[in-house]
């Protein structure tokens, strides 16, 4: 048997192997979706999967996209970048997917945009927060269609300047890498519109007693304390400042981590007034969201979060890209996405072109007798912040 | 003259050379029918084996349980990685993980050594831990982000040059790489100083009464393992563009640590044959379930219960019987088939 024959026997035994489906025009839209279904993010990827599978049930039954159905194929990331990578490859390579979402962690969303950028494909993510994916490290084959953490902390500044002008702030975060760029972020947005900043100490992630920062925190004056803490620190944080009144004739601001429904009801009254920015929230008043979350709950007898409304909307913006450039092919679905506007839960999102950013409204949320209400409605545009991409 | 460990070793060469067979095969017929996926997914199989040849150096040998050896694979993919952003030279960072390793090899060792056991087991697992830490919350180093852009390499070895894109390429050279780092540790361990190392793991408090040094032979294999799994590391961001703190994670010691139960403690290869099996199990089967966990651990126990011995258990001692009789039946008259601890 010469060389070429063996070559060739081989290569006809691992055709079958590594065959892939073979993909005419008109078969399903292939769209991957790689998520944490296991580990420390199993509960957004359950959110995730949700949404995801909810769209394309209507878009399906509606007809599909350009007349094609949509296929979601599931890989767990094991939130591990690592482990995403190689998922993404595969689902890129073997199973030829036109388009990947999923990825939930901001590592393994930059992470597998790099692999997408380098095969030649698109992501989105629905979920990942950094700003630096759609900032100092966008990719042209990467978008985010949630609201980034800047969103956040520009709509609660956009807030504070229409409430609250001219205020001094004083800011309290759990110290680690997270807790201090989450700082960071909020002390230049609140700069930028005029609050004045008199002070800031950052506590230790598990801390039990907060009262020796109470002292500095007095003495300071302020009218806003802004806090970044979550979970457990958040009870003891807000009920040790409720016991000393330090939270008298104060607004506390925070991240949306800060106060969640796991939380709350351990805080109790410590909680009332408190004001933080958000993307979505059931609680948002138009027909669109009723009625989302009225099918959200029919269909998985839970109420939908920021990432099961994100990714839902996801879905459609795939639609409306992949109709208006007239085919899947990624250069052409990537200039129909870019300037994209599209009808969401939460209100219209438009893609911007410079960063592949969403720009969407934001909405200010207070605690009032132990309960989440809409407090404001930012508009997209004041929220939304520089451009800071550079690569395209 | 032959032993056992010598009989052993022999074994394991005729199974690494089984492994190259298949490897290459592999290599051609994945080339010819275009793939590119599955070749790469043997590269990083063929990368964490390194890490796991790491780990059965200390299990296998020294009789030392690592949980943290991710650690000094995880210091060679960073190095790797922040030199190749820096400088794209392909051997300026692998010397530069390479010394990183040793000089982290040493310091942890240093540590480590000080203790036994059960202890040894959680320092070499805290070390890890706090390292990874400060990785996760250190800017510079990209925090819990980890580092991308990486450039795809080019890699020039000697008259040709080729780009670490190239699955194919970027597989022979990673399949080169394991291999050397394979035949050294073996022959290293096939020397008097191998003997000692091997000693410690038979009977740790006879080694001194011989006349030797037991701390220093441990600290010796320590940092082999710890420069094995750093070049192993050096590897990672140029096949997969990026580094993060979950590569130094207990997640992947523990891993490395179920390849070489898997494949077989104590002969060098099992690892190698533990990381490719483990690695395309997990891609095949988490295709398929998202209970691959449950399927995964399912395996790991059912090879501890059935296979003590590993994959490598399942044929070694045939091959070994085999290399005896023949090693005996080539040298009848000196009688001095010596039958040592293996």
């Amino acid at each position: 048997m010469s060389h070429h024959a063996i070559k060739a026997a081989g290569a006809t035994v691992l055709a079958a192997l590594f065959a892939t489906t073979a993909l005419a025009q008109d078969g399903p839209i292939r769209i991957g979706v790689v998520t944490p279904i296991s580990g420390t993010y199993a509960g957004i990827a359950q959110q995730v999967t949700w949404g995801l599978e909810l769209a394309a049930k209507e878009v399906n039954a509606a007809g599909g996209i350009a007349g094609r159905q949509i296929e979601l194929i599931y890989e767990d990331s094991e939130a591990n970048p690592a482990v995403a990578v190689q998922k993404a490859e595969k689902l890129f390579a073997v199973e030829n997917v036109d388009f990947l979402t999923g990825t939930v962690n901001s590592g393994a969303t930059l992470a597998v945009g790099q692999v997408a950028e380098r095969a030649g494909k698109l992501i989105a993510t629905t979920v990942s927060f950094a700003d630096s994916i759609t900032g100092d490290k966008c990719s042209p084959n990467v978008f985010r269609v949630n609201a980034r953490a800047g969103q956040q902390s520009a709509a609660l500044a956009a807030w504070l300047k229409q409430q609250k002008p001219g205020s001094k702030v004083y800011y309290l975060g759990p110290d680690y890498e997270m807790g201090r760029s989450t700082v960071a972020a909020f002390r230049s947005n609140a700069e930028a519109v005029g609050a004045e900043s008199v002070g800031e100490v950052f506590a230790p992630l598990d801390s039990k007693d907060y009262s020796q920062y109470f002292g500095a925190l007095r003495a300071a004056r302020p009218d806003v304390l802004y806090t970044s803490v979550a979970g457990n620190d958040t009870v003891r944080l807000f009920t040790q400042m409720d016991e000393f009144g330090v939270s008298q004739n104060l607004t506390i601001l925070g991240a949306s981590g800060t106060v969640t429904s796991q939380n709350i009801g351990a805080i109790g009254d410590a909680a009332e007034g408190f004001i933080t920015g958000v993307g979505y929230s059931t609680l948002i008043d138009s027909p669109e969201n009723r009625e989302f979350v009225e099918k959200f709950r029919a269909a998985n007898g839970a109420d939908p979060d920021l990432y099961g409304a994100d990714s839902y909307g996801l879905i459609y913006a795939y639609k409306a890209a992949v109709e208006k450039a007239g085919s899947t092919d990624s250069e052409a679905v990537r200039m129909a996405l870019e300037g994209l506007e599209w009808q969401t839960p939460q209100g219209v999102k438009t893609i911007r072109a410079g960063d592949h950013q969403a720009v969407q409204p934001m909405y200010v949320v207070q605690v009032r007798g132990g309960q989440f209400t809409i407090a404001d409605r930012i508009a997209g545009e004041d929220a939304i912040g520089a451009d800071a991409c550079e690569r395209f | 003259m032959r032993d056992r460990l010598e009989i052993s070793m022999q074994a394991n060469h005729g199974l690494f050379a089984a492994l190259v067979t298949a490897g290459l095969i592999f290599g051609a017929v994945a080339s010819a029918t275009g793939d590119v996926f599955y070749l790469r997914l043997a590269t990083e199989a063929l990368i964490l084996g390194g890490l796991a040849l790491s780990v059965d150096i200390l299990l296998g040998f020294t009789g030392l349980l690592s949980l943290g050896q991710a650690l000094y694979f995880g210091i060679g993919a960073y190095v790797s990685a922040l030199v190749l952003r820096a400088a794209p030279d392909f051997w300026l960072a692998i010397g530069a993980a390479t010394g990183a390793a040793l000089v982290a090899g040493i310091v942890g060792g240093l540590i480590a050594n000080r203790v036994r056991g059960v202890y040894f087991a959680l320092i070499t697992f805290g070390m890890a831990q706090i390292v990874a830490r400060v990785v996760y919350n250190t800017r510079e180093l990209g925090a819990s982000d980890g580092l991308i852009g990486v450039p795809v390499l080019e890699i020039p070895l000697g008259p040709v040059s080729f780009s670490a894109d190239d699955p194919l390429g970027f597989f022979l050279l990673t399949f080169v790489i394991i291999g050397l780092l394979y035949g050294a540790v073996a022959y290293l361990l096939s020397t008097p100083f191998g003997r000692v190392i091997v000693a410690l793991k038979a009977n740790e408090s006879r080694v001194p009464y011989l006349g030797y040094s037991a701390w220093a032979a441990r600290m010796a294999a320590y940092v082999v393992a710890a420069l094995v799994a750093g070049i192993a590391g050096a590897l990672y961001p140029m096949l997969r563009g990026f580094v993060s703190p979950e590569l130094m994670f207990f997640a992947s010691s523990g891993n490395a640590l179920i390849m070489v139960v898997v494949g077989g403690v104590g002969t060098l290869v099992g690892a190698l044959y533990g990381a490719v099996v483990l690695t395309v199990l997990k891609s095949v089967i988490g295709s398929l379930t998202e209970h691959h966990l449950i399927v995964v651990g399912g395996i790991f126990i059912a090879a501890i219960l059935f296979m003590p011995k590993g994959l490598m258990g399942l044929v070694r001692p045939a091959m070994m019987r085999w290399l005896l009789a023949r090693a005996e039946a080539r040298a009848p008259r000196s009688g001095a088939v010596r039958r040592t601890t293996q």
